[in-house]
């Protein structure tokens, strides 16, 4: 009569920790999840240094012709935008004063106009002054996709062997490309 | 004793219904005739937080999808496309990386609770061979464990079954709401619209039509044409809403501004037609303003 009621604190007592050890380990678990992506994203977009640049190449805005493969021996910025994207606007004109200035030394400005329409791109480009502009238009956005955009605007530098040794997500300012394209231009 | 063991399986079988319900709603994705969505479903958009390329609306996502239709089209499978993805994007882009250290013991931990509850259980319900003497489990202190056992086995079941019901009925309006181009279009058009771009929101509504023929649209589409210029094309697209609606309101009303430039009589003829249909419009008194300096050429 009495064995059975007094086994069963016995157990019931393991019973607590078990439940704690439990909440332990998944609270632990939880920690470490929530802390993971955060360590993660610094590394998540993959290095660019080196690789072969894809292929980019077609009719431009203006009917001409553009093929990277081409501009080899030029140091290339490829710089993804569209006229839906505001940041784009404002760093169109820098990008169009420093081809104007470096082209002598080696520098072309190439801009993917991504997901947008003929008219739209065109009335941009007048607005920033940036009509000299080559560009090649990417409608549905899948040569964007190639190059692994992952936001507009972001743009790409191929040095003069056609590899892809640099990227910038977002707007591009002076200082960076003073760090970032100089040496290569001077190599 | 016989209705207990009835209970027992009663139970089971509430939880694998259960179980099987929710496999089959994880499992309803893939089992879709889509094959786009099936793979775009698993790469993360890299450009939005927490979304699938399969949801997101961002123009990335969308031309993501695009680049997954055309591999699809070209041949290509599944786990090709997610590699040409992650020599791009990096492992990041696929919503389920392979699971490695800590992603184990996420499916580690739960079975373990299932198994020490589990077995918890059969400790408390099953008195040990040894001492299984018919008395030993009628004392007052076994029963109530016996019961409070049986109590959170219901509890649990409810508990399951609860979230089932809800899921099911919270999850359909969900659905159709993000990828729905036409709506995206128009929308697009209506922002164009505001910014006096009626070129480029015309051709959006045209981008629309293509998707989904709808006279609405092809108003808008005619107003558009209207603001943008192109009085020809207005007509054109108000002729063909009139065609299958003579006294459409906004197509005569589109249709007799777009003749004004060119043909004074018969726009005002139009106008006059619209004025009769929809004195109430909202156009109406503009309309009539426009009309009455004018004298008109069969007199009053």
């Amino acid at each position: 009569m009495r064995r059975p009621t007094l086994r069963r604190p016995g157990w019931l007592r393991a019973w607590p920790a078990t439940v704690l050890a439990l909440t332990l380990a998944v609270g632990a678990l939880v920690a470490v999840g929530l802390r993971a992506p955060a360590a993660s994203e610094p590394g998540g977009t993959p290095s660019v240094a080196g690789a072969p640049a894809p292929a980019l190449s077609g009719t431009t805005l203006d009917g001409g012709r553009f093929a990277l493969a081409e501009a080899r021996g030029q140091v290339v910025l490829v710089n993804v935008f569209a006229s839906w994207c505001g940041p784009c606007r404002d760093e169109l004109p820098l990008l169009v004063d420093t081809e104007r200035s470096w082209s002598p030394r080696g520098l072309r400005v190439v801009g993917l106009n991504i997901r947008d329409g003929v008219d739209a791109v065109r009335a941009l480009l007048d607005e920033t002054g940036a009509t000299g502009l080559t560009v090649v238009p990417d409608p549905d956005g899948t040569r964007a996709v190639e190059w692994g955009v992952r936001g507009v605007p972001e743009t790409f530098v191929v040095d003069r062997d056609g590899r892809l040794v640099d990227r910038r997500q977002g707007v591009v300012t002076r200082q960076w490309l003073e760090q970032r394209i100089a040496p290569l231009l001077a190599g | 004793m016989r209705w207990r063991r009835v209970l027992v399986a009663l139970m089971l079988v509430a939880l694998a219904a259960a179980a099987g319900a929710g496999l089959a709603r994880s499992a309803g994705d893939r089992g879709r005739p889509d094959p786009v969505r099936a793979v775009a479903a698993e790469l993360r958009c890299p450009a939005c937080q927490g979304e699938s390329v399969a949801d997101s609306r961002s123009p990335i996502a969308v031309a993501m999808r695009q680049v997954v239709a055309d591999q699809l089209a070209q041949g290509r499978d599944r786990d090709e496309i997610r590699r040409w993805f992650v020599q791009r994007y990096g492992a990041d882009v696929l919503t389920d990386p392979p699971d490695r250290g800590v992603r184990l013991l996420l499916w580690g931990v739960p079975a373990l609770a299932l198994l020490a509850g589990a077995y918890a259980a059969v400790r408390t319900l099953r008195p040990r061979a040894g001492r299984a003497r018919p008395a030993a489990p009628r004392t007052p202190g076994a029963r109530a464990t016996r019961r409070a056992w049986r109590v959170a086995s219901v509890g649990v079941v409810g508990l399951v079954a609860s979230v089932a019901v809800v899921t099911y009925r919270l999850d359909p309006p969900a659905r159709p709401a993000p990828a729905d181009p036409v709506a995206v279009a128009l929308q697009l058009a209506h922002d164009l619209e505001t910014q006096d771009r009626y070129d480029a929101a015309a051709q959006m509504y045209q981008e629309a039509l293509r998707e989904r023929p709808d006279d609405a649209v092809r108003l808008r589409l005619a107003f558009a044409l209207l603001r943008s210029g192109d009085s020809d094309g207005a007509q054109r697209t108000a002729r063909e809403v009139l065609g299958r609606e003579p006294n459409s309101p906004d197509g005569l009303l589109v249709l007799g501004l777009a003749q004004r430039t060119s043909q004074p009589v018969e726009a005002e003829r139009s106008l006059r037609r619209f004025l009769a249909v929809a004195p109430a419009h909202p156009a109406a008194a503009e309309i009539r303003r426009l009309l009455s300096p004018d004298p008109a050429p069969n007199g009053r």
